[in-house]
């Protein structure tokens, strides 16, 4: 029979056809020629006109090539075969891949599946954490020009406090002074009772230069800012929060140019900020109002008297460091100036954005790092996936090379495919982000600044397809090049039953397993050590009993209660009415509790001793009283006794101090009897006498260790005024909330009552930010974990499956059970253990990032690294040893007669 | 069809419609379609490859019929071409242009039916 191929194929050269088309036509015109040959020999025709007679049809003349031109479709020179040498389309190439990733990825839907979720848990972890770090560290503060502004300190470093808030004369001499900025301004904190709308109600509100505003460049949302003639004594204008405004005031339009009355005097609203003003500083605050500072004069010569916290803008064109030296040079000129009350203190320039992101940072830049590890894990486990599947495909890959296909484009069509399922898990991923963020939101301890802008936008968006992108580079590449480097003759010869392994494939997936072993480690170690951290925390004794307190602040107002007598007369009234309470076992007055308030603190001199250098007398905390305050608060009484109805001011000066106290001033002796006094000891006040010695308490800080403290009795102060009530029940103490809060209404009707809570909340949240690290990094570690298991899982099993045949010789050859199971797991320990020493090198020199987030141990903790090692080692063991179970119950038969 | 048609139109829309026609009723491939339009006119229609098979790529491209590689046990794969949908509108339509056609003919040539 003649081969009518080449003639069909020189006529449609002209054409131009792609590849495939042009051998579909070859063939089927051919097989048409071939038939007509065959029915004219049989009609007789001897071969040679059989021939004759079919090629005219094609000799004619150029017909068909003139017919075909009109129907088919000339392919551009650029070919879109697969693997082919011709020159790239790449566009053209990577639709064909797309296509063609998405039907493989679609004919292994279980693949596919594993693959997708695991990514989506990392990419998903990754865009949750990114969209906080972005909201919290990344975005600009909602300030003009926030990048110039600056917040200014003394430093104080000697006594303790390397960023201490300014006395007003110093900042008012570094205003007069400083040519750095183009602007400085003050705030303070104090607090108003407001009256006479609705239910009375105490406010926080922050005492603030006039041009503070202005400063930041934050415009009132109706009437205006401060202007400068309201920055004098005596001016009584406010401006209100937005949500105030909205609560209080109904969203009243007409509200500019209202009165408002705050502690019983008359204010005039000159305007309403927008929403969502903070501003930042040392606490976290939510200010309902804001007045002018107006220094009266007495405040303003104040410089012992540390309280301000101060905003400045710098100059354009002014550094950090210039601004910094000068400063510093300012500062120095304060102390030779006023040595008794500067001496030793300098002063610190901080970029606003790192005083309010500052605490939050390591732990959000932890978590990123943590996330970034699940997702590296997740990568490994699909990387190894992908091998694996490599390894099944190696035929088609030998296949399409020997066609011709350069390895570049094989390369090419792996990493589509993998970045292809990189993008399906991460549009996964973000929906988990959505729903993770929304959690998240609700265990972010309040207090962080900018919470409300956390949300899946734009930025997060590009970083997340950024991931997807890199995430399907990194797992795909290792697979890409395996793949793409096959030695033909070997593969398309093989019956397929090593085929799948491979030294080069065992050993990349042998490597990936180091790897997620590693990483897994450190990330357990790393969420072992907050664990641990918080166990600590929680076993941690804060000086009093936090169970069964109900507490509450009741600032009296000066104007209604100037004297002590009558702050006296009114709490004695309130106490008497509480008592009688059910469910009220006791109950006192208290000054700000523990965990509330950062300040009050005094320097002291004690009889008899000289009065040391400025510069090297300690702070004492202070707090104002009254009687039962101890017993009801649980904190025990060491020596000496507790202050009674009779220390008033009538009677002897007395002051109880804690253990602390009395280990610094009075070493090996008995203080009880003992006389000190606020300030010099030259100083007018008077001396006061020591009468008991009480437990230290964790009055600012729940995780640093205690400060020296003392307290005095509110009856024998005449300006320091008690300002909350705390109340000890038998029963859940916020059921007691309205009747306690009635009993205070009904000695004075018009009396604030704030901020209602139990004691155990209150510390609850001054833990919060340590726990909410915890949670998250563990339950990260324990994704990670899950993920490495499954990693190392996925490996042995597989590779036992190779080794079905080997198991099945060994076992026919005399090897028992144990053995064989002995060898496997030992393989697979091999390669954990490499991971383990790897993971623990990194995991000492990593979880140093993690010091300032650690209460109570050390980074290198020994405890945590052996228990962490001993878990990882158990998973270990039983990943491998499962799929060795499972190889050793097969039969020798069939392991021997398998491929 | 009632307006004049060119003979050039006229061939190639008649070898569409004999085309249309025998894929009617099965799939047939192209050798077996070209000895059938030869069979059933008795030796006066005859298609030279050149000629059927660009016109058959055409009806495909068209969508009225479609080719699809068959293999059977013992056989060379073959393509195989079946009428689509729209080809049996095409063809109902054709059809009745083409009885319209060739009445209009008859009277006006005056070839009376037997």
């Amino acid at each position: 029979m003649p081969d009518f191929r080449n003639k069909i194929r020189a006529r449609l050269a002209a054409l131009q056809l792609s590849p495939v088309r042009e051998a579909e036509i070859v063939e089927e015109l051919s097989q048409h020629l071939e038939q007509e040959y065959e029915r004219a020999v049989s009609c007789g025709a001897s071969d040679d006109e059989a021939r004759r007679q079919v090629l005219e049809q094609l000799n004619a003349s150029d017909l068909l090539s003139r017919e075909l031109k009109h129907v088919e479709r000339r392919i551009s020179e650029k070919s879109t075969a697969l693997g082919s040498e011709r020159k790239v389309n790449i566009f053209a190439d990577l639709l064909q891949d797309v296509r063609y990733g998405l039907r493989t990825l679609a004919k292994n839907p279980a693949f596919t599946a594993i693959a997708i979720v695991a990514l989506a848990l990392g990419i998903g972890a990754n865009s949750a954490i990114f969209g906080v770090v972005d909201a919290v560290l990344l975005r600009p503060l909602p300030f003009k020009n926030p990048n110039q502004l600056v917040m200014l300190w003394e430093n104080a470093a000697h006594l303790g406090f390397p960023r201490d808030t300014p006395s007003p004369a110093n900042y008012l001499d570094w205003q007069k002074q400083a040519i750095s900025f183009t602007g400085m301004a003050a705030m303070s904190e104090r607090s108003f009772n407001l009256t006479g709308v609705g239910e009375p109600e105490r406010l926080e509100v922050r005492r603030v230069s006039a041009n503070l505003f202005e400063l930041l460049g934050v415009p009132a949302r109706l009437g205006r800012t401060f202007v400068p003639e309201d920055d004098k004594p005596g001016t009584h204008v406010v401006l209100l929060s937005h949500s105030l405004w909205q609560r209080r005031f109904g969203s009243d339009p007409g509200v500019v140019g209202r009165a408002v009355t705050l502690d019983g005097e008359s204010y005039t609203v000159v305007g309403v900020m927008p929403p969502f003003v903070q501003l930042p500083g040392f606490e976290n605050r939510n200010d309902q109002l804001w007045v002018p500072i107006a220094f009266p004069p007495e405040e303003a010569t104040q410089r012992g008297n540390h309280f301000l916290e101060v905003i400045a803008r710098l100059k354009p064109g002014v550094t950090l460091k210039q601004a910094q030296a000068e400063m510093e040079t300012i500062a120095a000129r304060l102390a030779q100036q006023y040595p008794v009350y500067n001496m030793r203190r300098g002063a610190v320039v901080v970029p606003l954005h790192e005083q309010v992101v500052g605490d939050i940072k390591p732990a959000l830049l932890v978590l990123l790092g943590a996330v970034g590890f699940v997702l590296l894990i997740a990568c490994a486990n699909v990387a190894n996936l992908l091998l694996a599947r490599a390894a099944v495909r190696q035929k088609e890959i030998a296949l399409r090379l020997a066609l011709g296909a350069s390895r570049s484009r094989l390369t090419r069509q792996f990493l589509t495919e993998s970045v292809l399922l990189a993008m399906l898990g991460a549009g996964l991923g973000l929906l988990l982000a959505f729903a993770g963020i929304r959690i998240l939101g609700t265990f972010i301890p309040p207090g962080i600044s900018q919470i409300q802008t956390i949300s899946i936008d734009g930025t997060v968006l590009i970083f997340t397809a950024l991931v997807a992108a890199l995430t399907g580079i990194a797992f795909g590449l290792a697979p890409a090049i395996h793949g793409s480097h096959l030695n033909l003759n070997d593969t398309l010869k093989e019956s397929g039953r090593d085929s799948a392994g491979g030294v080069k494939g065992h050993r990349a997936r042998g490597l990936l397993v180091i790897g997620e072993v590693a990483i897994s480690f450190v990330l357990l170690i790393g969420a072992g050590l907050l664990i641990n951290s918080s166990l600590h925390l929680r076993n941690l004794d804060p000086g009093f009993r936090g169970d069964h307190l109900l507490t509450m602040k009741v600032n009296l107002s000066e104007v209604k209660y100037p004297d002590r007598e009558r702050r006296a007369a009114f709490f004695d009234e309130v106490m008497r009415r509480v008592r009688e309470l059910p469910g009220v076992q006791s109950a006192a007055v208290a000054g700000n509790l523990p965990l509330t308030y950062n300040g009050d603190s005094m320097s002291i001199s004690v009889e008899g001793v000289p009065d040391p250098p400025p510069d090297q007398r300690p702070d004492v905390i202070f707090r104002a009283i009254g009687p039962g305050y101890f017993g009801t608060m649980g904190i025990p009484i060491v020596r000496g006794r507790d202050f009674t109805d009779q220390d008033n001011g009538d009677s002897k000066e007395a002051v109880i101090i804690s253990e602390k106290t009395a280990q610094q001033f009075w070493p090996g002796q008995d203080p009880i009897g003992k006389k000190l006094k606020p300030g010099l000891s030259t100083s007018s006040s008077p001396w006061r006498e020591v009468i008991g010695i009480v437990k230290d308490v964790r009055q600012n800080d729940f995780v640093a260790s205690p400060k020296r403290q003392m307290y005095f009795t509110y009856r024998q102060l005449k300006n320091i005024a008690a300002n909350a009530l705390v109340v000890r029940t038998s029963m859940e103490p916020m059921s007691l909330a309205v009747p306690v809060r009635n009993a205070i209404w009904s000695v004075d009707k018009d009396q604030t009552v704030a901020d209602i809570d139990t004691m155990d909340h209150i510390v609850a949240q001054a833990v919060a930010r340590q726990r909410f690290s915890m949670l998250l990094l563990g339950l990260f570690a324990a994704l990670a974990l899950l993920l490495a298991s499954i990693g190392i899982y996925g490996v042995m099993s597989y590779s036992v499956a190779q080794r079905t045949r080997e198991i099945g010789i060994r076992m026919a050859l005399g090897a028992r059970r144990a053995d064989v199971l002995q060898m496997t797991v030992k393989q697979a320990l091999n390669l954990v253990a490499i991971g383990m020493v790897i993971g623990l090198a990194a995991a000492f020199l990593l979880t140093r990032v993690l010091a300032s987030l650690l209460f109570g141990i050390s980074a290198t903790d020994p405890i945590t690294f052996i228990g962490i090692s001993v878990v990882l080692l158990a998973v270990a063991i039983l990943a491998s040893y499962l799929p060795a179970l499972r190889a050793t119950k097969v039969d020798p038969i069939i392991a021997l007669r398998a491929q | 069809m009632a307006s004049p048609v060119p003979d050039r139109e006229l061939k190639k829309g008649s070898a569409e419609l004999m085309i249309l026609a025998l894929l009617e009723d099965r799939a047939r491939h192209g050798y077996e379609i070209g000895q059938l339009i030869e069979l059933r006119s008795r030796g006066a229609i005859r298609f030279n490859i050149a000629s059927l098979y660009p016109l058959l790529y055409r009806l495909e491209k068209r969508n009225w019929i479609r080719g699809r590689w068959i293999e059977k046990p013992g056989q060379r794969r073959r393509r195989y071409y079946r009428l689509t949908d729209s080809g049996r509108t095409v063809l109902s339509k054709q059809r009745a242009g083409w009885r319209e056609f060739v009445e209009a003919i008859n009277l006006i040539t005056g070839i009376q039916h037997a």
